[in-house]
C-alpha cells in the first residue's frame, strides 16, 4: 500500500479516535440535548451526533493548534523590544517548554481514547497486510496531533530563521522542535497507557484502592503542573535570562542538563557565543543526548502504537468478587459518590482532584511574602485559588458523556444533579479558608474578621456553581461560534458571581474604612447571590 | 377485567420530518408479556422511550399505572425498569459501583437490593466480572449488568428493548424464567424484539408495529387467525401483516440470480 493511500484510510480509525475522546469524555452532546422539551429530531439522531462529535473535535483541536502557535510566539517577542540576543535563550526554551506542555496536555485527551478505543477493530477485519494495517494505525494517531506538532515546528522554526538569519542555528532548531513535539507526543502516550491499565485493572482491595488515589493525585498534579507552565513563561522571561546566563552557578548546569532548556542554551550559543564555552559544551553534549532518547522515543512509539492496533496492548486481569454486597446511600450522596468516581477515572477530568492541592499553593505563595495579612492580599488569594473552581461544574457535567443516558432513565429531579455537581465543587475550595487560618495564626492580620472573606466565597462558588449549571443546561448550542460564545459566557457568569462580593467589600471599606461593615456587606451580597441561585433551581422545571 | 399497567392512546411521535409514530394505540395488562414486534425502523425504540419519558409525543397520550410520564416523570420512572437496545451504562464504575450509584438514586433499602443483586449476579456468573470497569466487560456482560438495574427495585413495570442481544443461551433461558416469574406476581412487561423465536416463546400478547402503526395485535392463535392458516410460524404471520412477504420473495429470488446464477443454472 502507497503511503497516500494509508494516509487516507487512517481518517476512518482517527475519526473512531476522536469520535469516542468527544463522545465519552465531553460529553457535551449529550447535555446539549437535555431535558426532554429541548429535543430536536437531531439530538435523538446517532448520525447527527456523530457528526457533531466530529465537529467539535475539528474546532478542539483547531482552537489548541491556534493557542499552540500563539504560545510558541509569546516567549520571542522580547526579541522585537530589545537587543536581538536578549532573551534568545530562554525564549527557544520556554517557547519549547510551553509548547511541550500544550502537546502533551492535548495528546493525553485524545490518546487515551486512542490508547482504550480499539480504533483499528474494524479495520482489524479486513484483508490487510500486517505492515499496511500498522501504517494505517500509525497515521491515525499521528492525525490526532498533525496541526498542532506541525504549527509549533514551523512556528519556533521561522521565529528563530527571522531572528538569527544563520542556517545552522536554523537547522538546529528544527531538530530541537521535532524532538520536543516527539518526546510530548511519547510521553503522553505512556502516560495514557499509564491511566487506562492502572484504571482497567479493577478490583475492590483496599491496596488497590489506595493505589488508585495516589496515582490520579501524582496524575493531577503533573497536568497541574504543565498547565502552570503554560502560565507562567510571559512573566519569567526575563529572570530566566538572567539564571541561565549566570556562570559557575548550580542551577546553570542544571539548566544545561535538563531539556529543553539545553536546547535553548545551544541554539543561543551557536547563534552568538553567550555563555562560557564549558557551559556551552554540556548543553550541546546534553542535547545530542536528549536526540538518542528522541531516536528511542520513536522506536517506542512505533512498537506500542502498532502493539495497541492488533490489540496486544490489552492486558485485562479479573479478580473475582468476594460477594455481591451493595452499598445504598441517600440520593445525593449516591450521585456525588457516582460524580467522584467518573470524574477520577476520566483523564480529561481526574486532574481536578489535584485542585485543592493546586489553591493551596497559590495561596500559601500568594500570602507567603507579606508581613501582615492586609484585606487587599487577601481578597486576591482567595480569588485565585476560586477561580480554578469554576472550571469545576463544567468538566463534572462533561464526565457525565453517554452515561448520562442512563442516569435519564433513573426517577431522578435535575436539581439532585445540580446540587451535586455544585457540592462537588464548593468542597474542592474548602482548602483556602483552612490555609487562611492557618497563616492567620502565623502573620499578624489588619483585621480578624477578615478570615471569614475565604467562607463567603464559598457562598459565592456555589452560586456561580448553579448559575453556570444552568445556563449549560439552558439551551443547545448550533455551531462553532456559537458554541465557544456559550462556554464563554458561562465563565463570565462564573467570574462576575465570585467577584460581586470581593467587589462589595472593597467598596463598603473604601467607603467606611470599616471591615467590619464591609464583611457584612460581603456577607449580605453572597447570601443574596445563592438565594438567588436556589431561587432560579425552585423554578428549574426540567427534568432529565 | 384489571386496569392496564400501560396504556397507549393515538400515541404519535413526529421527529422533523420523520413520522415515528402515528396513532399507536395499545393496553398491557398485569400478568402480560407485551411483544412489541417490528422491523428495523418500525417505532419499537420511540414508543419505549415515549412510556418512559425520554421522547414527549407530539400528540396522544401514554400512561404508566395511570401515570402521565409529561407530567410526572419521576413518578413513572420509579414504577419501570429499563433495558435499552444498546447498554449505556458508565463505563468508567465497575458493576457493583454502577449498581450502588443506580440503588441509591432509587432509594431501595440495603437489604432487599442485596438479596436482588446476590440472587442475579450468582444466576448470571457475574462474580468474575463485578468489580471490572465496565468498558472491559464484553456485550452480553454489558447486557447483565443493565438486566441487573432494571431489576433491583422490583418494579411492576418492565420495559425490555432487545434484552436477549448478546446474551448466551443459558442467561437467555433465565432471564426468560424471570420474566414468567415477575408477570406471575402481577407484573407486566413490554418486550420489544424482532426476533420471531423469542416472542413465539414467551410473549403473553403480540402487538405487531409497522411503519409507527400497531397493523394487528392479540395471541399467537388471534394473529394465525388474522391470516387464515393456523399452521404459519410468526414469521410468516409477521411478513404477512407487514405485507413484506412478496418482497422477500422478491428479494431473495433477485439475489439468488445475482450471486448464485451459475450453481442454479
Amino acid at each position: 500500500m502507497k503511503l497516500l493511500e494509508a494516509w487516507r484510510y487512517s481518517r476512518l480509525p482517527y475519526k473512531e479516535v476522536v469520535y469516542k475522546s468527544i463522545a465519552e469524555e465531553k460529553g457535551r452532546m449529550w447535555w446539549g440535548g437535555f431535558g426532554r422539551g429541548q429535543l430536536g429530531a437531531d439530538a435523538q439522531n446517532d448520525y447527527e451526533l456523530t457528526k457533531k462529535a466530529l465537529r467539535i473535535a475539528k474546532w478542539d483541536k483547531s482552537l489548541v493548534a491556534i493557542f499552540n502557535v500563539l504560545a510558541a510566539i509569546i516567549p520571542f517577542t522580547a526579541q522585537f523590544f530589545g537587543s536581538p540576543i536578549l532573551g534568545l535563550t530562554s525564549a527557544i526554551s520556554l517557547s519549547l517548554a510551553v509548547t511541550f506542555g500544550f502537546m502533551a496536555l492535548y495528546a493525553i485527551q485524545t490518546l487515551s481514547s486512542f490508547v482504550s478505543a480499539e480504533s483499528s477493530s474494524l479495520l482489524s477485519t479486513l484483508p490487510l497486510e500486517q505492515r499496511d494495517f500498522s501504517l494505517i494505525t500509525l497515521f491515525s494517531f499521528i492525525r490526532s496531533v498533525d496541526y498542532i506538532v506541525v504549527g509549533a515546528i514551523l512556528t519556533q522554526v521561522a521565529l528563530v530563521a527571522y531572528i538569527t538569519a544563520s542556517p545552522l542555528v536554523v537547522l538546529v532548531m528544527l531538530v530541537a522542535s521535532v524532538m520536543n513535539a516527539v518526546l510530548a507526543v511519547a510521553v503522553a502516550l505512556w502516560f495514557s497507557r499509564l491511566f487506562t491499565k492502572n484504571l482497567s485493572r479493577g478490583g475492590r482491595s483496599k491496596g488497590t484502592t489506595v493505589l488508585r488515589l495516589v496515582f490520579i493525585l501524582m496524575w493531577g498534579s503533573l497536568l497541574m503542573g504543565v498547565s502552570l507552565l503554560i502560565s507562567l513563561p510571559w512573566y519569567i522571561v526575563s529572570s530566566l535570562e538572567t539564571t541561565l546566563l549566570s556562570p559557575n552557578q548550580f542551577s546553570n548546569i542544571l539548566f544545561c542538563l535538563l531539556h529543553p532548556f539545553s536546547a535553548g542554551l545551544t541554539i543561543a550559543n551557536l547563534s552568538s557565543f553567550v555563555t562560557a564555552g564549558s557551559t556551552a559544551l554540556i548543553a550541546a553534549v546534553s542535547m545530542v543526548g536528549y536526540v538518542i532518547v528522541t531516536l528511542f522515543a520513536v522506536k517506542w512509539t512505533l512498537k506500542t502504537v502498532k502493539r495497541i492496533s492488533t490489540g496486544g496492548d490489552v492486558k485485562l486481569s479479573r479478580v473475582t468478587a468476594k460477594d455481591f454486597s451493595i452499598k445504598t446511600r441517600s440520593p445525593l450522596f449516591g450521585f456525588v459518590l457516582k460524580d467522584l468516581k467518573i470524574a477520577s477515572r476520566n483523564p480529561a477530568t481526574a486532574f481536578f482532584f489535584a485542585l485543592p492541592v493546586l489553591e493551596t499553593v497559590i495561596v500559601s505563595f500568594t500570602i507567603a511574602n507579606f508581613e501582615v495579612l492586609r484585606a487587599s492580599t487577601v481578597l486576591v488569594s482567595t480569588f485565585m485559588g476560586a477561580i480554578f473552581v469554576l472550571l469545576m461544574p463544567l468538566a463534572l457535567l462533561g464526565a457525565e458523556g453517554t452515561g448520562l443516558e442512563y442516569t435519564k432513565t433513573l426517577p431522578l429531579d435535575i436539581n439532585r444533579i445540580i446540587t451535586s455537581k455544585t457540592l462537588i465543587s464548593t468542597l474542592t475550595y474548602l482548602p483556602v479558608p483552612i490555609v487562611l487560618l492557618v497563616m492567620a495564626l502565623l502573620k499578624p492580620l489588619s483585621s480578624p474578621l477578615l478570615v471569614l472573606i475565604p467562607f463567603f466565597v464559598m457562598l459565592a462558588i456555589a452560586s456561580a456553581s448553579i448559575f453556570e449549571i444552568q445556563l449549560f443546561l439552558s439551551s443547545v448550542t448550533k455551531g462553532k461560534i456559537s458554541a465557544l460564545i456559550h462556554d464563554l459566557k458561562k465563565l463570565v457568569i462564573g467570574v462576575t458571581t465570585l467577584l460581586i462580593p470581593l467587589v462589595g467589600y472593597s467598596t463598603v471599606y473604601l467607603a467606611s474604612f470599616s471591615h467590619f461593615f464591609a464583611v457584612l456587606s460581603m456577607a449580605w451580597v453572597s447570601v443574596l447571590e445563592l438565594v438567588l441561585a436556589f431561587y432560579l433551581l425552585r423554578r428549574n422545571k426540567k427534568i432529565v | 377485567m384489571s386496569s392496564p399497567l400501560i396504556e397507549a392512546f393515538e400515541l404519535t411521535k413526529q421527529f422533523g420530518s420523520v413520522q415515528a409514530l402515528t396513532g399507536l394505540n395499545f393496553k398491557v395488562f398485569p400478568g402480560e408479556i407485551y411483544g412489541l414486534l417490528g422491523p428495523n425502523g418500525a417505532g419499537k425504540t420511540t414508543t419505549i422511550k415515549a412510556i418512559i419519558g425520554l421522547v414527549d409525543p407530539t400528540s396522544g397520550w401514554v400512561k404508566v399505572q395511570g401515570c402521565d410520564p409529561t407530567k410526572n416523570s419521576v413518578k413513572v420512572k420509579s414504577k419501570i425498569g429499563y433495558v435499552a437496545e444498546k447498554p449505556i451504562l458508565y463505563e468508567s464504575l465497575s458493576a457493583r459501583d454502577f449498581l450502588e450509584f443506580v440503588a441509591s438514586i432509587r432509594k431501595i433499602d440495603q437489604a432487599s437490593v442485596n438479596r436482588v443483586v446476590t440472587q442475579l449476579g450468582d444466576a448470571f456468573d457475574m462474580a468474575e466480572y463485578f468489580d471490572a470497569p465496565i468498558a472491559t466487560l464484553s456485550t452480553g456482560m454489558k447486557q447483565k449488568v443493565a438486566l441487573i438495574s432494571s431489576f433491583v427495585h422490583q418494579p411492576p413495570v418492565l420495559l425490555l428493548d432487545e434484552p436477549l442481544s448478546g446474551l448466551d443461551a443459558k442467561t437467555s433461558r433465565i432471564v426468560k424464567d424471570l420474566l414468567l416469574l415477575h408477570t406471575q406476581k402481577g407484573g407486566a412487561v413490554l418486550f420489544s424484539t424482532h426476533i420471531m423465536e423469542v416472542a413465539e416463546s414467551i410473549c403473553t400478547r403480540i402487538g405487531i408495529i409497522y411503519e409507527g402503526k400497531i397493523v394487528a395485535e392479540g395471541t399467537l392463535d388471534q394473529l394465525k387467525t388474522k391470516t387464515g392458516n393456523k399452521s404459519e410460524t410468526l414469521e410468516e404471520v409477521f411478513l404477512k401483516l407487514t405485507n413484506e412477504e412478496h418482497e422477500v420473495a422478491d428479494k431473495t429470488r433477485l439475489l439468488g440470480e445475482a450471486f448464485f446464477k451459475d450453481e442454479v443454472a
